[in-house]
């Protein structure tokens, strides 16, 4: 899997694109981490857009997990938007849509995610 | 009536073997892009499941895959010679509460019984069964 950050004002953009599967779960985890929780200052709010995302287990799912709770404690807001539909699967069948909130797209995602409120 | 079966040691480097006989068996047997992409999670959390929980130090169990296909449904049966083991005993994961709690146990087997029509486990001869079916449109 590669992954793409794509900064829009005080927003990250996670792009991830590829198979998020046990493999390339931890490096993603890690990612996001650094992202939420590195030397700089954190973003308003981090978005991971699922346009290039075909497939997620539950190692990918912990990964979200895992990510949503450091945006938690930094108060950075953290959402999800285009899901593919396999992928989309994966979160409602798992109960994490309820969790974390997921957009359509990234216009509405960056239009309905609060900075600082996850 | 098509069986198609591979077997590998239950070592997390050899998922990517399986899940290229799975992608090849699948297109063989004729599922479409979403059938195989269930089928590939399956694999995933049940292999992974055996690898994390029915190794013993130095001892890895010989797991092996089959996938059969008849007219109404597909079926994949994981077996393992590992330690007696039922997945489906797993409690389902609270999702809700693991925002602010530690861990999240047994969402892959909790996937694994929403993405499927049937699962069922057995013990046969010193070997953990488990078979996955889905059923076929129309």
């Amino acid at each position: 899997m590669n992954l793409r950050i794509e900064t829009i004002g005080e927003v990250s953009c996670v792009v991830p694109v590829g198979r998020l599967d046990f493999d390339a779960a931890p490096g993603f985890q890690e990612a996001l981490e650094r992202l939420l929780g590195g030397a700089g200052k954190p973003p308003a709010a981090v978005i991971i857009d699922g346009t290039g995302l075909e497939y997620v287990s539950s190692a990918g799912l912990r990964a979200f997990l895992l990510g949503a709770r450091a945006a938690q404690r930094s108060g950075v807001a953290f959402a999800l938007c285009a899901l593919q539909p396999a992928v989309r699967e994966v979160f409602e069948l798992s109960g994490f849509s309820r969790i974390i909130p997921v957009h359509a797209d990234r216009a509405s995602a960056l239009a309905q995610t609060q900075p600082g409120r996850a | 009536m098509t069986a198609r079966r591979a077997a590998v040691p239950a070592d997390a480097a050899q998922l990517s073997v399986l899940m290229r006989f799975l992608q090849e068996s699948a297109t063989a047997v004729g599922l479409d892009a979403a059938q195989v992409s269930t089928f590939e999670l399956a694999l995933e959390e049940i292999f992974m499941n055996i690898v994390m929980h029915g190794s013993r130090p130095g001892i890895a169990p010989r797991v092996e895959v089959s996938l059969h296909r008849d007219a109404e449904s597909v079926t994949m049966t994981v077996e393992d010679d590992g330690p007696e083991f039922d997945p489906l005993s797993l409690p389902p994961p609270d999702v809700m509460a693991s925002l602010a709690d530690q861990r999240v146990g047994g969402l892959g087997v909790f996937l694994v019984r929403k993405m499927m029509d049937s699962v069922r486990y057995a013990r046969i001869a010193g070997r953990n069964q488990l078979r996955m079916s889905k059923h076929l449109g129309g």
